[in-house]
């Protein structure tokens, strides 16, 4: 018997609608300030005239993906990914005619740009191969982690400049240089990036919330944002310290320098770990039946992030002020990663095994009671080695040797599709269905259908 | 259906803690604002910044009209009407680079001192480097209180042309 609907479907706000709101505040914020910021302030008109539309169309290629991506009919599939297509392609071009504005191609060259960008790429890709295998249990599509990396390193990104540049002419160049100024600075950064990171990381929840399942997958698409955001604040860095001392012939001792403290010692301990504990906050809430619980531990996610990130910022100006030896410097400088941002990188980590450790016992129980059912979309000796993260990899090895690419793709898809079911019956158990990841009974005939076709096709 | 059995409180309150240990430690930012920027120091005064000129270090005089933009080889200095501040203002002026490094400074001296010496405030180019370091400079003038700078008087900015 299926089970019945479950209470409080029907008063859920629509996502999409909720999703369309929130792009519509964010680019009406950003109108204003830009705004603002022309007519008092140095942001270049062409960041502001190719800027904003390059975030608006950027943002609305990743709503039409992922809902193209996620139509279960694949009835508007075709079409929503036509508009993502045209939209991204018209948001790229006008985003990469103002990217000099934040990466100092003008100063540094195009060459030395790319450059620092290629020495960034595989820091990043470390960093989200570690994010996405610490999700041991049921783990995210690359192609969305890719997704919510690239609007860290587009859409956040390009949020910040006008909000910061805006708070630096009302507060902070009207407070004395030195520990008030930096303490401005520091508020600006936190609050800002913060802000701009995490409404990027809700619009992937409101509008993929079906990949969206608890706190797991929270710290996963955070600390995807982060990376992304980090990769564009590096080359930003490293750029600008090469363009200034070039001159001097240290320009690529800067850059190198920048790259080392950004993407080695800061990748983990940064932007990644703010950002995660802002999608903790959104994953936990997924699973929260009280709209006043949720919007308190999503408030709570954003306030840790920002006072996190303001920490960060602070030491600057309270540890490093006055500090005119070198390995003093270098010292402290570590210091500051493993005393500011450590304790909150715990955290998050104490976050992820709280949240693996409950999802593993209820995918588990679940999967154990679909097996138990008999209907074939799971059989008892299969649940170990789902809940294995390890022996899921090795038979699909075993698959690959077997009968090739195409075997393992299958038993991949199979093993997906599995998970997928256990995480819909919890969802369904803790009244937390999803309308858009489908019925229960879809799930289990899609399963039975990869089951089939690995049969036959097996090796 | 199934009662849920996976508890998510402790989640929940750990959020919760975060979110608190968050809100002391932006309190406590806010608090060493308020040390370092104390309210009621307003005087309400400006500093002006007569320009920006070039500057010959040797004989410690300007050497020409005033300007926005510098060669990297060029030294400049800017000139502050002090005359204008109270005689017993104790003021100071500083230079910082396109690093927010400092390089230059006068004061804190009282403002008719400074008048009186028609002091300037030379940008000095750090032993470590052959020429100044190219992008946007920044003069501040600052009043100070008890021996701590409490209010910002004026700005000014120029810029240190990159070589051709």
């Amino acid at each position: 018997m299926s089970p019945p609907a479950p209470h409080g479907l029907l008063r859920r706000p629509n996502r999409y609608g909720l999703a369309a709101l929130l792009s519509v505040a964010i680019l009406a914020a950003l109108v204003v300030s830009s705004i603002a910021s022309l007519a008092i302030g140095p942001v270049p008109l062409r960041a502001t005239a190719f800027g904003l539309p390059a975030v608006a169309f950027v943002m609305g290629a990743t709503v039409f993906f992922l809902r193209g991506l996620r139509d279960p009919e694949g009835t508007m599939r075709v079409r929503d990914m036509t508009r993502a297509g045209v939209l991204l392609l018209a948001g790229i071009f006008l985003w990469l005619t103002v990217l000099d504005v934040y990466t100092f191609t003008r100063g540094a060259g195009p060459g030395v740009a790319a450059a620092c960008a290629a020495a960034c790429i595989p820091t990043t890709a470390f960093g989200l191969l570690v994010v996405r295998r610490l999700d041991r249990n049921e783990k995210e599509p690359w192609l969305l982690v890719l997704v919510a990396t690239a609007s860290g390193a587009i859409v956040s990104t390009s949020l910040v400049i006008w909000g910061e540049t805006l708070w630096d002419l009302i507060f902070t160049a009207n407070l004395v240089p030195g520990p008030a100024a930096d303490a401005s600075t520091a508020y600006s950064a936190g609050i800002f990036e913060e802000l701009a990171k995490g409404a990027a990381v809700l619009l992937l929840y409101l509008v993929m919330r079906d990949e969206f399942d608890d706190v797991v997958d929270g710290i996963v698409y955070g600390a995807a944002v982060g990376f992304g955001f980090n990769f564009m604040e590096s080359i930003s860095y490293m750029t600008h310290l090469y363009a200034v001392l070039a001159p001097e012939g240290m320009g690529a001792q800067a850059a190198v320098g920048q790259w080392y403290w950004r993407q080695v010692v800061g990748l983990f301990f940064g932007h990644a770990t703010y950002t995660a504990l802002i999608g903790a906050g959104i994953g936990v809430a997924r699973q929260l039946p009280g709209l006043r619980q949720r919007v308190v531990v999503v408030a709570s996610g954003f306030l840790v992030a920002i006072a996190a990130h303001f920490a960060w910022d602070a030491w600057q100006a309270l540890v490093l002020a006055g500090v005119t030896s070198a390995f003093a410097q270098v010292l402290l400088l570590h210091a500051r990663y493993l005393f500011m941002a450590g304790p909150f990188l715990a955290m998050v980590l104490l976050l992820l095994a709280m949240g693996l450790q409950i999802e593993g016992s209820a995918l588990t129980r679940h999967l154990q009671e679909e097996a138990a059912t008999g209907l074939g979309g799971v059989m008892p000796e299969e649940v170990p080695v789902l809940m294995s993260p390890r022996r899921r990899f090795r038979d699909r090895m075993a698959a690959l040797a077997g009968g090739g690419p195409g075997a393992y793709l299958r038993l991949s898809r199979l093993q997906a599709a599995q998970l997928d079911l256990a995480m819909e019956r919890w969802h369904r158990e803790r009244n937390e269905h999803d309308e858009r990841r489908g019925t229960e009974e879809a799930l289990r005939r899609r399963v039975l259908a990869l089951r089939t076709a690995e049969t036959r096709t097996g090796p | 259906m199934n009662e849920p059995r996976e508890d998510l409180r402790p989640l929940y309150w750990t959020m919760l803690g975060l979110g608190l240990a968050g809100i002391v430690i932006l309190a406590l930012g806010f608090a060493t604002l308020l040390r370092f920027a104390p309210p009621g120091e307003r005087t309400d005064l400006r500093a002006h910044v007569v320009g920006v000129f070039p500057y010959d270090p040797a004989s410690g005089r300007v050497d020409g009209p005033p300007a926005t933009r510098f060669r990297r080889d060029q030294a400049f200095a800017a000139q502050v009407a002090w005359e204008q501040l109270p005689p017993s203002m104790v003021v100071a002026a500083r230079w910082y680079d396109s690093l927010d490094s400092e390089v230059g400074h006068v004061g804190p001296e009282p403002a008719t001192d400074l008048a009186r010496h028609e002091t300037l405030i030379p940008v000095r180019t750090p032993p470590e480097f052959h020429a100044n370091l190219p992008g946007s400079y920044t003069l501040v003038v600052v009043r100070y209180s008890r021996g701590e700078p409490v209010e910002l008087l004026g700005t000014h900015h120029v810029v240190v042309l990159r070589d051709q």
